[in-house]
């Protein structure tokens, strides 16, 4: 099960990496009357953390070439290939991405230029999603040949991106006050909005997620073909305590985050847990991803031979 | 000799799953352990059916075995998604590997319901059938045709074959003929499945 590693890293780097771009902007967006120095303080440096984490998950996906010396002959095939694309996709989103974080880190040009920019960006790291969830939908391969994957992809995207922006902006600002910076209870409230805003939309995916899941289940077990009767087994026989353990380290996850919610929303002020609930967040979330991202293609099996 | 579209035929009312096939494209090809453009699943399935009334037991057991390697497919699901255009579909319609551009990603492999393109680890790059283009060339036949002690394995123009042997090639454990028409044709067993049946099994996985 660990063969298809560099590409269980490279999708869930990308995913990952293209929510986070995302949620930084539904941030930027949804606090438009906060001043620009409070949001920018907050949002910046988790939006220099993407750069790397995409690289990293680029430069994992060469790892599983037999050849990877001329890897930029993977853009030859535009016209039907959707791994061309993928890879195109997700090099216009690093561009892109870099070249709004130098402009951003500068302040060179006006802001509204930047701020479409990052629209772009944003546009181009979702595509790179669906680009991702296409190459997998293969029509040999029931399993993956379904809505489920393009959804499956699209609440990694925004889940692991939000439990990432969250325990990033947390961190930031724990580093900030550890360094003696000035207390400022305008970035702090931001903060707090927004791991409280995060952990909301977390309930809401892990709440999609668990209805697509008996869905897809049931798919597999209707669609009639061999190899979709084989998957099923895979996922019930062989691979069901991995299958309970990355629903439950999700499931911890974002209802860790949902009792901070709670416990916020009861007591004013920041409470002490916050730093620690947001990082677990993120790292149950990201196990659980992690595992179900090793077996969607561990529990892979082609029609035919 | 120049041909329009070269195809396979096989029968598996004749074959005895003894995979001198397998060997002899091995051997003609020098293929690495682990590497086999040729191969024989054998497919299995079947029960017991107890009558109480007489006390008897009859068996419905079958095995059967298909010799497959490429079908030069209509649609090579293998070219289509590959993302170099390494993999083609050239001279007499047969689907080949370009080694000099093929970067070794293996998604044919992932793609092919036949599992015809085999990455080859000393090289970096897919290899797979071609369907020994350089005997076809000069008027020769492939080395698992030849070989077939049973002469279960026939070649030629797949006009032709379909004229003489029928159009079937949706046998278990091939995947249906529709989802990449494959340049193939096949004589069933008389025991032999559809295509995607959950009837039986391949039991030599460790072979393939």
């Amino acid at each position: 099960m660990w063969h298809e590693l560099p590409l269980v890293i490279f999708t869930i780097a990308a995913q990952m990496s293209v929510g986070s771009f995302v949620v930084l902007g539904i941030i930027q967006l949804v606090n438009w009357n906060t001043p620009q120095r409070t949001l920018d303080k907050v949002t910046m440096p988790a939006l220099y953390a993407i750069g790397p984490l995409l690289v990293f998950g680029l430069a994992a996906s060469t790892l599983h070439l037999g050849s990877p010396m001329r890897a930029a002959n993977a853009l030859l095939h535009l016209q039907s290939s959707w791994l061309s694309r993928e890879i195109l996709l997700g090099m216009l989103f690093a561009g892109s991405g870099a070249l709004f974080a130098v402009l951003q880190w500068f302040r060179w040009g006006p802001h509204r230029l930047r701020q479409a920019l990052a629209l772009i960006t944003a546009v181009l790291g979702l595509t790179l999603v669906y680009a991702i969830s296409q190459v997998y939908s293969l029509r040999t391969i029931p399993a993956w040949a379904t809505y489920a994957t393009p959804l499956r992809f699209y609440i990694t995207t925004f889940l692991l991106g939000g439990v990432a922006v969250a325990a990033a902006l947390v961190v930031a600002s724990y580093v900030r006050r550890r360094r003696g910076g000035e207390p400022d209870p305008e970035a702090r409230a931001l903060i707090t909005r927004t791991v409280q805003g995060i952990a909301f939309g977390g309930i809401l995916a892990l709440g999609l997620k668990f209805i697509g899941q008996p869905a897809y289940l049931s798919y597999l077990g209707t669609e009639g073909s061999a190899a979709a009767q084989a998957t099923l087994e895979l996922l019930n026989g062989k691979y069901m305590w991995l299958s309970a353990a990355q629903n439950i380290l999700i499931f911890a996850g974002v209802v860790g985050l949902g009792f901070l919610l709670f416990r916020m929303a009861r007591s004013r002020g920041v409470s002490r847990l916050l730093p620690v609930v947001t990082v677990a967040a993120f790292v149950l979330v990201l196990s659980g991803e992690f595992i179900g991202r090793l077996l969607f293609y561990a529990t892979m099996v082609r029609i035919g031979i | 000799m120049e041909y329009k579209q070269l195809g396979f035929y096989f029968d598996q009312t004749l074959c005895t799953g003894c995979k001198a096939c397998s060997i002899a494209c091995k051997d003609k090809h020098d293929l690495p352990v682990g590497v086999n453009w040729r191969r024989v699943p054998e497919y299995s399935g079947g029960s017991w059916l107890v009558d109480e009334s007489t006390d008897t037991a009859t068996n419905t057991v079958f095995t059967y075995y298909t010799s497959i390697s490429c079908n030069h497919c209509e649609d090579p699901i293998c070219a289509t998604v590959c993302p170099t255009q390494a993999m083609h579909k050239g001279a007499n319609g047969i689907v080949s590997v370009d080694p000099d551009i093929c970067i070794g990603c293996r998604y044919c492999e992932m793609a092919c319901p036949y599992g015809a393109p085999q990455f080859n680890p000393d090289k970096g790059v897919m290899t797979k059938c071609n369907f020994c283009a350089d005997r076809i060339e000069v008027g020769g036949t492939p080395a698992c045709v030849a070989s077939c002690p049973s002469r279960a394995l026939d070649f030629g123009e797949i006009e032709d074959l379909r004229a003489r042997y029928g159009d079937q090639a949706s046998i278990a454990p091939l995947p249906d003929a529709s989802v990449t028409q494959p340049n193939l044709v096949v004589t069933p067993h008389a025991m032999a499945e559809p295509s995607g049946s959950r009837n039986g099994h391949i039991a030599n996985l460790e072979d393939i």
